[in-house]
Parts: structure tokens; C-alpha cells; sequence
């Protein structure tokens, strides 16, 4: 993805360029708007809010040199998460860029730092998401092993972890479908394959699977599909609440789970069948011995 | 590759474990339980046609202690969350095939077989043992130990298949040949996909 390839000089000058734009629409002082995305303020802009004493000009600017490379990557995710907040109105485009970066303080001309697609901006949602999904199945995982909750059956976490994921869609439905085709962009797949099927081992990994073998393959195929047909079906879902998505997507995990244990009876028939014929070859085979002895 | 991985963390939504260098770990848990995997199936192959002779015994000893190493690296795959091979079902029935196919040119065939393996397996264990200390010999010491206590039972049953005269079977550099070829390309294979 775009945001780890930018060379230092580039990024120097993009985030010089910017901080120049920022110093003309500055509306509310820097550290307040960086106050809400980080714990310790932006290393590349403090040279700003306080002057750098006894360090000489030149040394100052080769430490924001490195300073400056490290936060792009920081800085464009705060303009995205700042941008989301527009998405509704706007839809995934430059549009919402713009005004998330108008929020930060920062130029329009931010919105030059991505595609136009909003490719970037739909990347970093569903990214997001992700790991909002991560860190909740971990506090859940962190509540049964210390007791406080009970460990749900395998059909229900992944109905309940695929409805939560779902769910962070919701704010963002009507404009959903757009950055589904986006992701879709031939561009985009290897990035978006990857997010998807890392939530996916997410998810099983939390419900406890620990196949080594073909059934890894199995079971994650499964659930992506589970996963992108609930999430197109909710798409087109106007009923309250989104209802019908939730019995869908209860359908279609009884579903898996129904495949799966008829799958394992029909193994264990296939074995009990052919002990069965083993069996009788070999009663066949003794009658025929002891008839020809006698 | 280890850049790679870096330019993706930012989208991906995986933490990786407390800094190893999870793309290089990945490959070699992957391929190692391949390997495993394999050689149990080879010796399955090679039990179920030798299983009554006099070797039967000492098969069935080499074999227990694979069954061991498989079972070492099912749970390494689980604790390190790395995805196994899609190739595992060939593998199934390759290494019961070759097991059996060497088995049934005689006994010496199964040790001729066994030894080209166990070379082929103690050389690829060598060098997963020189790279996770060119990285960071501290960080991956569980990994190293296992790996090397593994090399040295394979380096035994090596031993054994010499002892048990591999090295008298018909066209004997022929065999070794092709099966360590085999081996190779199934290493490469499984380190990738």
C-alpha cells in the first residue's frame, strides 16, 4: 500500500508543503488537533510549538528530516481516520479526504497525498475495523479464561464475531457498495485479499481452531464465504435492525455446521463399510480354506 | 520479503508476535511440518509392506519417532499461527507411494530410501539452524533447540539406514538421486505455497 513507499525526499516536501499550507489556515493551534490521535504530540512538528534552543538551524531541520519520514505514515492515517467522519456525506472520494484534513488543520491539497478512488481511505476502514474486531475477541477470550464468561459453542462466536464486524459497516452502509467495487480494482486486490483473509484466521483463531491440516483451508473458505455473502445480503437488507442479515447469517452457519458433521458421518460410514467388506473377504476366504482342507 | 511484510503491517489487521520476523518463521515451521508429515507417510508406506519382516521393528522405531516431530510442529503451528501447506494431501499420498514403491525393492530398497531422506532432511534442518542465528539466537531459542535436537534423530536413523545396507542396493546413486531431488523441490514447494 501507498502510504510505505513514499522516499524520504518526497516526504519531506509533501509534509513541508503541507505544515506551509497549515501555517495559513491555522484556525486552532496544532497540539489540540494531534492530541486526539496520539499520546505523545507528532516529534516532527514540535519544532514548531517550542523553538529548538541551542540546536543550529541546519542540524534541526536534518533531525525533522527523520522525524518528518516517520510521521507521514502517522500523518496520513490521522487524515484518514479524520476523513471517515465525511464518508456519509461525501461517499469514499477526495471530497472526505479534504475535509477530514480541513478538520486537522491541514490544506486541501492533502487530499493530494491519495488516490482519488478513496482506495486509501476504504483500505484504512476496513484495516480499522479489523482490528477493532481483534481487540474485541481478545477481551472476550480474556473474559472466559478468567472465568467471568462462558465459552460459547463454535456456531455461535462465529455468528456473534461476524455480526460485529458487520455492524461496523453500519454508519457507512449507503455508501458500502461503492467501496466494495473499489476494493474490487484489480489495484487493490492483493491489499484487500490480505485484510479479509487475516480478519477471517482472526476469527477462527478466537474460536479456537487449531487444525494443521487440509481443514485450515476448509474452514477459513467457509467462513469467507459465509462472511462476503451475509455481508452482500445485508447491502440490500431494509428490514429493522438489519434482521433479516442476522437470520441469514444464522442460516448459513447452521449451514457449515450441518456440511461439516455430515462430512464426518459420511467418513466414518465410508470406514465402518470398508471394515465391513475387509470382514467378509476374509470369512469368504477362511469358508473356502476349511472347505478345502475338509 | 521481510520488506514486504513491513509495507503490508500498516493494512493488515495480524499483530506480529512480540518482533519475530514472522514471514521467515512462518516458512520454516511450514516446511518442517510438511517435512514431518512426510516422512510419517514414508514410513507408513514402508511398514505396510516391510511391516512383517525382519526390519519391521526398526521401521516401526524410526517411525514412532517421526510421529514425535509431527506432533512437535502441530502444536509450533498452532502457537505460532502459521498456515500449513495446501499441498499436505499430495504429500499424503506421495510419501506413502514412495515409502511403498521403496519398500518393495526389498529391504535394502526401504534403507536406501530412508537415507536419502534423512540426508536430505539433516542438510535442510543445518540451514534453518544457521539462519535463525544469523537472526537473532536468543529470540528464536525454543525453535533452535527443537530443531536441532530434531536434526540429530534424523541424522540416527540416517545412521541406522547405513548400518542396515542401503548403500548395497541396485543402482543405489540412481535411487538417491531421484529421491533427493524429489525432496528438494518438495522443501521449495512447501516453504512457499
Amino acid at each position: 500500500v501507498r502510504c510505505q513507499q513514499y522516499p524520504p525526499l518526497r516526504a519531506l516536501q509533501a509534509s513541508a508543503a503541507l505544515r506551509a499550507a497549515s501555517d495559513e489556515h491555522k484556525q486552532e493551534p496544532w497540539a489540540s488537533s494531534s492530541q486526539q490521535h496520539f499520546d505523545s504530540p507528532p516529534a516532527g512538528h514540535q519544532p514548531e510549538e517550542k523553538p529548538q534552543g541551542p540546536h543550529p538551524s541546519y542540524t534541526g531541520q536534518g533531525g525533522q528530516e527523520s522525524e518528518d519520514y516517520e510521521s507521514e505514515e502517522q500523518l496520513q492515517h490521522r487524515i484518514l481516520t479524520a476523513a471517515l467522519e465525511f464518508v456519509p456525506e461525501h461517499g469514499w472520494t477526495a471530497e472526505a479526504i479534504a475535509e477530514g484534513a480541513k478538520t486537522l488543520g491541514l490544506s486541501v491539497a492533502a487530499a493530494g497525498l491519495f488516490h482519488s478512488d478513496g482506495s486509501e481511505l476504504i483500505l484504512h476502514f476496513v484495516s480499522e475495523c479489523n482490528s477493532k474486531l481483534s481487540e474485541l475477541l481478545k477481551k472476550e477470550q480474556k473474559l472466559v479464561q478468567l472465568g467471568e464468561a462462558e465459552k460459547k459453542p463454535i456456531d455461535e462466536f462465529l455468528r456473534d464475531a461476524v455480526e460485529a464486524r458487520l455492524r461496523m459497516l453500519i454508519p457507512y452502509i449507503e455508501k458500502w457498495p461503492q467501496a466494495l467495487s473499489v476494493l474490487l480494482l484489480p489495484r487493490n486486490i492483493p491489499s484487500s485479499l490480505n485484510l479479509l483473509t487475516s480478519m477471517i484466521d482472526d476469527i477462527w483463531h478466537y474460536a479456537g481452531d487449531q487444525s494443521t491440516d487440509f481443514n485450515w483451508y476448509t474452514r477459513r473458505a467457509v467462513l469467507t464465504a459465509i462472511y462476503n455473502t451475509t455481508e452482500l445480503v445485508m447491502m440490500q437488507d431494509s428490514s429493522p435492525g438489519f434482521q433479516d442479515t442476522w437470520r441469514f447469517l444464522e442460516n448459513r452457519v447452521a449451514d457449515a455446521m450441518t456440511m461439516s458433521n455430515t462430512a464426518t458421518q459420511v467418513q466414518s460410514t465410508g470406514e465402518a463399510v470398508v471394515q465391513g467388506l475387509m470382514g467378509a473377504a476374509v470369512t469368504v476366504s477362511n469358508a473356502g480354506t476349511s472347505r478345502a482342507v475338509r | 520479503v521481510p520488506g514486504a511484510g513491513a509495507a503490508l503491517r500498516p493494512c493488515s489487521s495480524r499483530v506480529a508476535q512480540d518482533g519475530i520476523n514472522k514471514p521467515v518463521i512462518d516458512r520454516i515451521i511450514r516446511v518442517d511440518h510438511a517435512g514431518e508429515y512426510g516422512a510419517n507417510r514414508i514410513y507408513a508406506g514402508q511398514m505396510a509392506v516391510l511391516g512383517r519382516s525382519s526390519v519391521g521393528p526398526i521401521i516401526q522405531q524410526m517411525w514412532n519417532q517421526e510421529k514425535n516431530h509431527l506432533k512437535r510442529f502441530n502444536e509450533l503451528m498452532v502457537a505460532y499461527r502459521v498456515r500449513p501447506t495446501v499441498l499436505l494431501p499430495f504429500w499424503n499420498v506421495a510419501g506413502f507411494v514412495l515409502g511403498a514403491g521403496s519398500a518393495l525393492l526389498g529391504k535394502k530398497g526401504a534403507m536406501a530410501c530412508t537415507v536419502a531422506v534423512e540426508e536430505n532432511i539433516s542438510e535442510h534442518y543445518n540451514n534453518q539452524i544457521r539462519t535463525l542465528i544469523e537472526e537473532d539466537p536468543e529470540k528464536y531459542k525454543e525453535l533452535l533447540q527443537v530443531i536441532k535436537q530434531f536434526r540429530d534423530e534424523e541424522q540416527e536413523h540416517h545412521d541406522i539406514g547405513l548400518e542396515h545396507d542401503a548403500e548395497a542396493t541396485p543402482a543405489y546413486s540412481v535411487l538417491k538421486t531421484a529421491i533427493q531431488l524429489g525432496c528438494k523441490a518438495a522443501i521449495f514447494l512447501s516453504e512457499r505455497i
